[in-house]
């Protein structure tokens, strides 16, 4: 019966997936623990704290569900969804804090875009340890001392993700643009409604074989990864389609305006379907949807200090830190999605974004104003 | 005034928010702050729950008391912070960025007053719990606490009518901002239950807003 239901929920909420769900806040009790047992947090997008649940079963633990407004954590961090507050939120008001009598809590890696763990020490005395980004992870890394193997620290990309992400993106654009076939063109909803879902499982699951023609700091990367702010070179295309379906209707002798109101619509669907932000929709690429917004992360060299925290909170294992030389270095750059909580973690301020125009933007901005509302800053 | 879920729309560009609030809400929550602020006497000490842009706390500054806004939302607090200087407040006004959870920093009994527009709303069950407990420990034997915010309404037709109305609204916001408000159940018997004396309620003609007056008693005799 858990089984079915978990199975449903996990189809239900992916179909949704670009809605945010949101569940109870507040303290669940995972096991039988006592005073001495790991504390976790995790924001309360419904899917993720069932799916966190699910990987701590037979551990005995306090799991802290904190408000990130239904948003899966990395969104909610980035999006300034899920802030200090919320954790200090769910550290003060919980209750937990009468449960045991450590001061340590295991906050997802993710959420280190939007959450400084100097400060949340710094107001409430709980000590952040950075676990690992995946759920599943987290018995392993709870045996291993809290210690994380790099790949713990690393997003990928795997073929499940990536149907969730195919599906993610089908199920609303189909159902829209059936609906809207019911007006243009009736007959044409259902094969519309699966030609949607086959464009959308054929990008994302052939995504291994172009990946590695798509680089984060190129913009022109490929037809299906253009949006339309980028100069609407989709629309030229659409516009020579039209011309070459009025062409054809024409020699042939079938051309109405039927003909063209139906191609028109249908070719349009796949348009936006090509036009959506799908590098945005992976993990290991920034969104293409700002190229204004392309920013570089810096290190100053004479500011750090080996901290590390840089390594232990960077999704994509950009860092190398000598912990004897007392010094970070970015060998993997080049792999780096902007995501920003290098910079908000670095307690020496050694990291920071430049823009494109080469102005420096301050690790204070981005903690007080995350990364969704930099946009506006910059202008 | 089921369009208070609007606001968190406004609130996401907080250049609008005063301009777009006025015209949400036709001058009804001006009044409904002022009401509260007259509560307020010259020289008291002051605690604004959730700011936002400092409608409350510059009223209270008016007032003559020295206030302390605080609000989670760094932006909202640039703007009130702009209001307070252009108002010439800077010496009795103090802005904080915190949240509720924070509250068990400031001292037992050390303001008079506590105020809280539009705030109780946005909170989590555990976080309106533990802020009735801390606000009761803040005050002052005899100090008041002040509430502005969305209620659920008693009678049941206006409790539909209110869903009716909201709901649409709630859904455009939602979409927006990916927030939401909550409009709370039973907030006079939960402050009763913490101990508070309702001195006052006002409630809206649909009873989706409510006015609350109370105070935390004196003494032993006063409870």
């Amino acid at each position: 019966m858990n089984e079915l239901r978990y199975v449903l929920i996990n189809i239900m909420e992916t179909l949704l997936r670009v809605l945010p769900i949101p569940c109870a806040t507040g303290l669940r009790v995972i096991g039988d623990p006592d005073e001495h047992s790991p504390v976790l947090l995790t924001g309360n997008y419904h899917l993720t704290v069932e799916r966190v649940r699910r990987a701590l079963r037979g551990l005995d633990c306090y799991l802290l569900i904190a408000n990130s407004r239904g948003i899966n954590v990395w969104c909610a961090a980035a999006g300034g969804h899920l802030t200090n507050h919320d954790v200090i939120s769910a550290l003060k008001t919980s209750g937990i804090e009468q449960r045991v009598a450590h001061r340590r809590v295991i906050l997802p890696q993710l959420a280190a875009t939007g959450v400084e763990a100097s400060v949340v020490q710094r107001k409430t005395g709980w000590k952040v340890i950075w676990g690992p980004v995946y759920a599943g992870d987290i018995p392993a890394f709870i045996d291993h001392g809290f210690e994380k193997t790099p790949a713990m620290r690393q997003v990928a990309f795997p073929w499940t993700q990536r149907l969730e992400m195919a599906a993610a993106w089908a199920f609303p654009i189909s159902v829209i643009s059936a609906l809207a076939a019911q007006v243009v063109w009736p007959d044409g909803s259902i094969p519309l409604a699966l030609l949607v879902w086959g464009l959308a499982l054929l990008i994302f699951l052939s995504f291994p074989l172009y990946s590695r023609w798509l680089r984060p700091e190129g913009k022109r990367v490929g037809f299906v990864f253009f949006d339309f702010g980028r100069g609407g070179l989709q629309l030229i295309l659409w516009g020579a389609f039209m011309l070459g379906v009025v062409g054809y209707a024409n020699w042939e002798g079938i051309l109405s305006w039927d003909v063209v109101w139906r191609w028109g619509f249908a070719s349009l669907v796949v348009v936006l379907v090509l036009s959506l932000d799908l590098m945005g929709s992976t993990p290991v690429y920034k969104s293409g949807l700002h190229e204004d917004r392309m920013l570089e992360v810096v290190l100053d060299e004479n500011t750090c200090r080996g901290a590390g925290f840089c390594e232990q909170v960077c999704p994509r294992n950009c860092f190398d830190v000598d912990h004897r030389q007392h010094r970070a270095t970015r060998p993997r750059g080049h792999l780096c999605v902007q995501c920003g909580a290098c910079i908000v973690q670095c307690p020496f301020d050694a990291l920071s974004f430049q823009s494109p125009t080469g102005e420096t933007i301050a690790p204070e901005t981005i903690r007080r104003f995350k990364l969704n509302l930099l946009g506006q800053r910059m202008k | 005034m089921s369009t208070y879920v609007l606001m968190k729309i406004l609130e996401s560009a907080p250049d609008r928010y005063d301009r777009g609030i006025r015209w949400l809400t036709l001058g009804r929550l001006e009044r409904a702050y002022d009401r509260l602020a007259s509560h307020i006497q010259e020289g008291q000490r002051v605690l604004d729950l959730g700011c936002g842009t400092g409608a409350l706390t510059l009223r209270a500054a008016e007032r003559g008391a020295r206030v302390k806004g605080i609000d989670v939302n760094a932006q909202m607090l640039e703007k009130a912070e702009q209001r307070a200087r252009g108002a010439g407040f800077t010496a009795t006004i103090e802005f904080s960025e915190m949240g509720v959870a924070e509250l068990g920093n400031e001292p037992s009994e050390s303001y008079d007053v506590v105020m809280s527009g539009l705030c109780f709303s946005e909170l989590t069950e555990d976080e309106l719990t533990y802020t009735l407990d801390e606000v009761k420990r803040i005050l002052k034997p005899g100090g008041l606490l002040l509430v502005a915010d969305e209620a659920n309404p008693e009678s049941l037709p206006k409790r539909m009518l209110a869903r009716l109305i909201r709901c649409p609204l709630a859904v455009i916001t939602y979409l927006l901002t990916q927030t939401t408000t909550r409009a709370i159940d039973q907030l006079p018997e939960r402050l009763q239950e913490k101990g508070f004396s309702i001195l006052s309620i006002r409630r809206s003609r649909l009873e989706d807003f409510i006015e609350i007056v109370s105070r935390k008693p004196r003494g032993i005799q006063d409870e």
